[in-house]
């Protein structure tokens, strides 16, 4: 993955695309989103309780590094920002982070968790991700890229990935169709219709059996190419209807390719070996390329501005990113039973999403703005604790296995470049992965430690590893450092990115007293037990 | 996982529940280093417990359970008498024939499927009727219904040969956290050893500072976090305390040539040495039991190597009291025909096969059920894998007819709805 990175250089020519994007966001650079969302947010709590005041500097920009950067910032890139006197050094880091180069990793991490969910990696898959965010690329292109993806170019073929890693069998397994159909409209639809395969869905009206059977029609009539080294995917001919009927009533229906909520596309008939624009050929197995492409089509209607469920889904799954919860929430459970918790909100970040030609960046930038954003994590003090659906405060988010290993790695002060592992660095990400991560197909949403991450953070030589003294590391500073506060100051700004409390100084004064004759050893586990803590694993 | 239709969206147990459910079970302390044998009566814990025996591929009724010496399928084994008259087992259980007053034994067992790759999943997730959702294993299931325990320990655990790790599939609906634990040949997970450059004393200092941090944490922050991360900790932490049910070296030698030195003698003696710490879920896996060629040579091998340690963890367990409260299960995923192949094997055979049981809730020392002269139909009553299900959940006091599970608001029975308790098992 790391490599992947090096090499990025050549894709750059890709962010030439992004330049026609600028205008969006010129457009967008007043903060009007943001004072809406900040208008929808207040107005809904005004029932439950007050707002939590603005976050304190140091709780910002840890927030948003994490947010924007994948990692906390260092104790320079801290110190910058807190001590600048810069009215508009909050509106000014927001736009630096978004123009940084851990701005397309981090989003390359994020969307990379989100899509495949932890089903394995790819390096085609990777490549094209970060070129897709480096070069800010449009969301409603990136979805069509993957939902039809094209093998013909280097630099797009990676999106096929989303497909075969899913029409892969699984031991004795039939390949899953059905669930390749589910995750397409989890993902990009943010509608979970795999109640509805058999019957309409027995809670949720707006689920029909038909809107399942309109896309699984697609990608049952998918495989994964032979004839190339890397992931590709194919499509037969389509010449018919899928028929189905509900396990209920058992009548007999049929369907085209068709959107949920859309038209259904009709089945062009050809003559007998008119089908094909490029005819398959036996000989290098190339599969041919059919006229009529069902996943072609449903790519085009599926991502179109017209569809309001994808527009929704995209805003609802950066909202989610950025703010801890979806406003709809879960987020595959998009439907009139469900409903969002700010619906005019909603439809005014898809609205603008459509406007700014689905400009993820310009999106983003505009949520990191509002006060809602940029509240205060911390609970008033005596009342109940406010509802998260209320933004009342800020929502504690899950942080990613990438997300933890950057802050790990900056925390301690391991490597220079906190996006670069030495040595052994993809076999790092993937211990990180594993310990921190959720099993294959799981959603990532909540924060949910378990036995295997406790015992990673334990015992794991890569964890104690990065608390052996080096020069000019966290222990190595700490273990100079010559008076109790000053450990203090030193171990909260690297781990936390703030000051101590006078309660805490005095615990590590404490605890220093009674270790004086193995300070590096004390040392060591004051560090250690911060990057457990549950403060330093959430973005808060 | 795919398949899992209709996912749950529940939020993580929260320390704070697992300590709520948990109330009323206090009292029970541990027992890091007590001597064994002197303290019998401290191994009574006050919550259920399950010891699941998985022989995989089809143990054959007729060489253990089920015997029919002298007729057309019997095959060459003599029948034995046991510690219950008129009860008779295969001559390949001696071990285990000296236990049968604590043991129930269900001749009657007729189930749906002759296939391993699904057979395996089916009856271990209770086969309950298909609403397009993955039920639980029995183990997840167990762990969901009753709660946590006070152990500190993970609730669920695996003894399998081969490779180990966190088995999520096993949870079906319940979702990946009410998977299992496995170890693989019985070895510690991932991490368990204390990293080389940290001291005891490091340790403790490290565990105490992290607990205070989260402290402090949480008295500004939501609770459910930093009692979900004190939890997995504390369970850590647990865990490394207790590398002794790991270091086979240290095993007692009497126990090792009682339980035998085969792999699941080991197995058995590591699933014993588990229940005693408190672990609510013990699975042990054996596997190869498919003989398809060569059945009576390949019984005369596994069964005689399920036997001694069987044999040894049911004296064990009812010494020590333990079985008041630990309820015991071996079984496959079917049992094999009585018709002998071309090959001396016996194949595939849902149609009449055999469950042990003991232990809590169960009646002691009886056979419920019965086969036809040449074994090969069941006689009495055919009990399926949901009767079982039923049985063994209120066996462990869940009232299986009026418990339901909750999956995101849909209610699902636990256990078949057409089929009920086997009411001549529960004592």
């Amino acid at each position: 993955m790391h490599s992947t990175l090096r090499t990025l250089g050549l894709f750059v020519v890709l962010s030439v695309i992004a330049s026609s994007r600028s205008a969006n966001m010129a457009q967008a650079a007043d903060d009007g989103l943001a004072k809406r969302i900040d208008e929808s947010v207040a107005a809904k709590a005004k029932d439950d309780g007050p707002l939590a005041s603005n976050c304190d500097d140091p709780a910002f920009v840890r927030r948003i590094y994490l947010d924007l950067a994948g990692r906390i910032p260092s104790v320079p890139e801290a110190l910058a920002f807190i001590q600048s006197s810069d009215a508009n050094k909050r509106v000014a880091l927001i736009d630096k982070l978004l123009s940084s180069a851990d701005y397309p990793r981090r989003m390359h991490d994020q969307f990379h968790a989100m899509l495949m969910e932890r089903r394995g990696d790819n390096a085609d898959w990777s490549k094209y991700l970060l070129a897709s965010f480096e070069a800010n690329k449009p969301w409603d292109q990136l979805a069509r890229e993957i939902l039809d993806p094209d093998s013909n170019y280097d630099a797009l073929r990676g999106a096929a990935f989303f497909h075969t890693k899913r029409l892969d069998k699984v031991g004795q397994q039939e390949t899953d169709y059905p669930g390749l159909t589910r995750d397409v409209g989890r993902l990009f639809l943010g509608m979970d219709l795999q109640c509805a395969q058999c019957h309409n869905h027995l809670f949720i009206d707006a689920y029909k059996q038909a809107d399942f059977q309109g896309l699984f029609t697609v990608y049952q009539n998918t495989f994964i190419r032979t004839d190339l080294k890397f992931p590709a995917v194919g499509e037969k001919l389509m010449t018919k209807k899928q028929d189905f009927s509900s396990v209920f009533d058992k009548v007999a229906m049929s369907t085209g390719p068709r959107v949920p909520g859309g038209k259904e596309i009709d089945i062009p008939m050809f003559e007998k070996n008119q089908e094909y624009v490029t005819a398959p050929d036996r000989k290098t197995n190339f599969p041919g390329v059919p006229k009529f492409r069902p996943m072609q089509a449903i790519a085009q209607d599926l991502t179109s501005a017209s569809n309001k469920s994808f527009a929704a889904n995209y805003v609802n799954r950066l909202w989610f990113v950025m703010m801890g919860r979806g406003l709809v929430n879960p987020l595959d459970q998009q439907h009139v039973g469900n409903p969002p918790s700010h619906p005019e909100l909603l439809e005014q970040l898809a609205q603008a999403a459509i406007d700014v030609k689905f400009d993820t960046k310009t999106l983003l930038r505009q949520i990191a703005l509002s006060a809602t954003y940029q509240r205060d994590a911390q609970l008033p003090s005596g009342a109940d604790a406010p509802k998260p659906e209320t933004y009342r405060v800020a929502n504690e988010k899950r942080m990613t296995a990438e997300q933890i290993m950057s802050s790990v790695l900056v925390a301690t002060g391991t490597h220079e470049k906190p996006t670069e592992l030495k040595g052994e660095a993809e076999k790092n990400r993937a211990a990180f992965v594993k310990a921190f991560g959720n099993v294959p197909t799981d959603p990532e949403v909540e924060f949910s430690p378990s036995l295997k991450s406790s015992l990673f953070l334990l015992n794991d030589t890569l964890i104690m590893d990065c608390l052996q003294s080096a020069p000019g590391n966290l222990v190595d500073r700490l273990t100079q450092a010559t008076d109790a506060a000053s450990v203090a100051n030193e171990l909260y700004l690297s781990v936390l990115t703030r000051k101590p409390s006078a309660e805490e100084a005095a615990d590590v004064d404490d605890y220093l007293k009674k270790n004086a004759d193995r300070k590096q050893a004390a040392v060591t586990n004051l560090a250690w037990s911060l990057l457990a803590s549950t403060e330093f694993c959430l973005n808060h | 996982m795919n398949n899992s239709l209709c996912k749950p969206w529940e939020h993580r147990l929260s320390r704070r529940q697992w300590l709520g459910v948990t109330a009323g079970a206090a009292g029970v302390v541990g027992l890091n280093g007590l001597p064994m044998p002197a303290l019998a009566d401290g191994l009574k814990r006050k919550y259920k417990q399950i010891l699941f025996v998985w022989l995989d591929g089809g143990v054959s009724q007729l060489e253990s359970w089920d015997p029919k010496p002298n007729t057309e399928f019997g095959g060459p084994f003599r029948a034995i008498p046991t510690s219950v008259p008129g009860v008779h087992f295969s001559e390949l259980l001696p071990h285990t024939a000296k236990q049968m007053h604590h043991l129930a034994i269900c001749r009657s067992v007729c189930t749906q499927d002759d296939a391993h790759s699904s057979g395996v999943d089916r009856i271990q997730r209770g086969d309950a009727k298909n609403r397009g959702v993955i039920y639980p294993y029995f183990g997840s299931a167990v762990t969901k219904l009753l709660g946590p325990n006070d152990s500190g320990l993970p609730p669920y655990v695996w003894i399998k040969p081969l490779s180990g790790g966190f088995m999520h599939k096993d949870a079906g609906f319940l979702g990946a956290k009410y998977g299992s634990l496995a170890f693989g040949d019985g070895k510690p997970p991932e991490n368990l050893l204390k990293h080389a450059s940290v001291s005891d004393q490091d340790l403790q200092d490290r565990a105490a500072l992290r607990a205070l941090a989260d402290k402090r944490y949480s008295q500004t922050h939501r609770a459910g976090s930093t009692e979900a991360n004190s939890f997995v900790f504390d369970m850590g932490l647990e865990l490394m305390k207790r590398q002794d049910l790991f270091d086979t070296t240290k095993f007692s030698p009497r126990d090792v040539e009682r339980y035998g030195t085969h792999d699941l003698g080991r197995h058995m003696l590591q699933a014993r040495k588990m229940l005693e710490a408190g672990v609510t879920f013990v699975k042990v896996n054996s596997y190869g039991w498919d003989t398809h060629g060569d059945n009576f040579n390949g019984s005369l091998s596994l069964v005689s190597r399920f036997d001694q340690p069987f044999g040894a963890i049911i004296e064990d367990l009812a010494e020590r009291g333990m079985l008041d409260n630990v309820l015991v299960i071996a079984m496959s995923e079917f049992g094999r025909t009585p018709r002998v192949n071309g090959h001396l094997g016996r194949d595939h055979w849902p149609e009449a096969w055999s469950i042990a049981m003991a232990g809590s809730g169960l009646k002691k020392g009886i056979v419920v059920g019965e086969t036809n002269d040449n074994g090969t139909y069941v006689k009495t009553e055919p009990y399926d894998i949901g009767h079982m299900f039923h049985t063994w959940f209120n066996a462990i006091g869940i009232n299986s007819e009026k418990t339901e599970y909750n999956n995101a608001g849909q209610p699902l029975p636990i256990a078949h709805e057409d089929m009920h308790p086997i009411k001549e098992l529960l004592a």
